[in-house]
């Protein structure tokens, strides 16, 4: 046999040889024989694969990171643009909605009383000095608006118009010390005047009758008595009973259901049924 | 009167209108700082007793239009307050800023004090704890002083500059 024939049949074996072992191997990996084995050998390699990867992410990101950052600032600039944006809809919304509640507040009232002829008002100022209590409102006398005329918000009695200009008017609030109006309690239906005892302190109703046991939470609402207001627009709750038995008539505080400070809109009774006293001051 | 009631009357309505319809929306401490009385007591501080009175009666009168007060009350009650404090001012040391907040404080106390009584008077009589309410303003007015100040002083000093001889 010459030397050539000899090396090509070690080639021929160690094929054979390197064949039969790949598929033995592959027979016993696929048959679970080897995973002790296995795992003793992969354990340092994925170790070591871990540490490589985790250096070639880094070299990646620093390499690709100009290009993610330059996307992400794009990204929160337009980001910011749509929270701007969605925020100012949302602060609409919430001015629209609380509008809305006011108005839709507003239309229940006149509906309870369709009798009445109103005109709206927006609240457009307060009072400049710091001790009274009035509002100036959006409508005057081209409007119809006139002196003494009751005003009126969602909730109750506002005041009653004090000054009035050809596009404007001053109200002053039931709450200042200048107002006094005819009012009846809900339950004893006792009747009073209610007076404002301006800022800092809650109006009263004074002359009130001892025959009469007053409670603290009743309604109060005004009686239409002197016909300058109508009968039962509602003007607060009795939060305090001042009685004496040695006084002919007891007094009552009373908070009033309407908050003057956050009023927006405001009604002005033009006109309402009230009883008719002229014929008492006719001649005979 | 001189050139200033000129500069006076469009100053005032226009700080009526924003007393009225904006500052009133935005209390300090429970009160409203009243800028009219502000300003008038500044511009006197800057420039004597004399136009410090005329402003204040000014902005008394632009005041009560925005109020339901019998017009010129708040012209007593400003005059008083400004020219009460400016009485004293020779008397007090030459410190521009803490003086100016002491004369706010006090101009403040006697114009309240002066209104309440005008109010009494008119029937608007303001209860005690409705006063007693209103004493933050010392503090807030005291505070609120310093930028009209310094933003009228130096609006004074650029319109007309100090005379310097050599």
């Amino acid at each position: 046999m010459n030397l050539g024939q000899t090396q090509q049949r070690i080639r021929w074996i160690t094929l054979a040889i390197l064949v039969g072992s790949a598929i033995l191997l592959t027979v016993l990996d696929s048959t679970g024989a080897l995973s002790g084995v296995m795992g003793f050998v992969r354990d340092p390699l994925t170790y070591i694969s871990s540490w490589t990867s985790a250096r070639t992410d880094s070299v990646a990101d620093i390499v690709a990171g100009p290009r993610n950052l330059e996307t992400a600032l794009q990204e929160i600039d337009r980001l910011r643009t749509e929270n701007d944006t969605l925020r100012k809809e949302n602060e609409q919304l919430l001015e629209d909605a609380g509008e809305a509640q006011i108005l839709r507040q507003m239309f229940d009232r006149a509906a309870e009383t369709p009798e009445y002829r109103r005109i709206t008002a927006d609240v457009i100022g307060q009072d400049t000095n710091p001790a009274i209590q009035s509002i100036l409102i959006n409508k005057g006398y081209d409007d119809g608006v006139r002196v003494g005329m009751p005003i009126e918000a969602a909730r109750g009695l506002v005041g009653q118009v004090y000054r009035v200009t050809n596009n404007a008017a001053q109200v002053a609030l039931l709450t200042e010390t200048a107002s006094a109006i005819p009012v009846r309690l809900g339950s004893t239906r006792a009747t009073g005047m209610l007076r404002g005892a301006g800022r800092g302190a809650l109006p009263t109703i004074d002359w009130i009758d001892l025959q009469y046991d007053v409670q603290v939470g009743e309604l109060v609402t005004t009686s239409g008595l002197g016909g300058k207001f109508p009968e039962n627009l509602v003007i607060g709750r009795v939060v305090n009973v001042e009685r004496n038995e040695a006084e002919l008539f007891q007094q009552a505080t009373v908070q009033p259901a309407v908050d003057f400070n956050a009023i927006e809109i405001v009604f002005v009774v033009t006109e309402f049924n009230t009883d008719n006293t002229e014929i008492f001051s006719e001649g005979p | 009167m001189g050139n200033h009631v000129y500069v006076a009357l469009p100053v005032m309505a226009m700080l009526a209108i924003l007393q009225s319809s904006v500052l009133s929306r935005f209390p300090v401490l429970g009160v409203v700082p009243q800028l009219l009385f502000l300003v008038a007591l500044v511009w006197g501080i800057a420039r004597g007793i004399e136009e410090g009175l005329i402003w204040a009666f000014i902005a008394g009168l632009f005041a009560d239009l925005f109020s339901i007060a019998p017009l010129g009350v708040s012209s007593l009650a400003f005059m008083a307050g400004v020219g009460g404090p400016l009485l004293l001012q020779r008397a007090l040391p030459p410190r521009r800023l803490p003086v100016a907040m002491f004369m706010a404080m006090l101009g403040t106390l006697v114009y309240l004090a002066v209104y309440a009584v005008a109010l009494r008077l008119f029937g608007f009589g303001a209860s005690l704890s409705g006063l007693t309410e209103l004493l933050p303003l010392l503090a807030v007015h005291a505070v609120l002083i310093l930028p009209i100040y310094l933003l009228m002083d130096s609006m004074l000093r650029a319109l007309r500059p100090r005379r310097v001889e050599f």
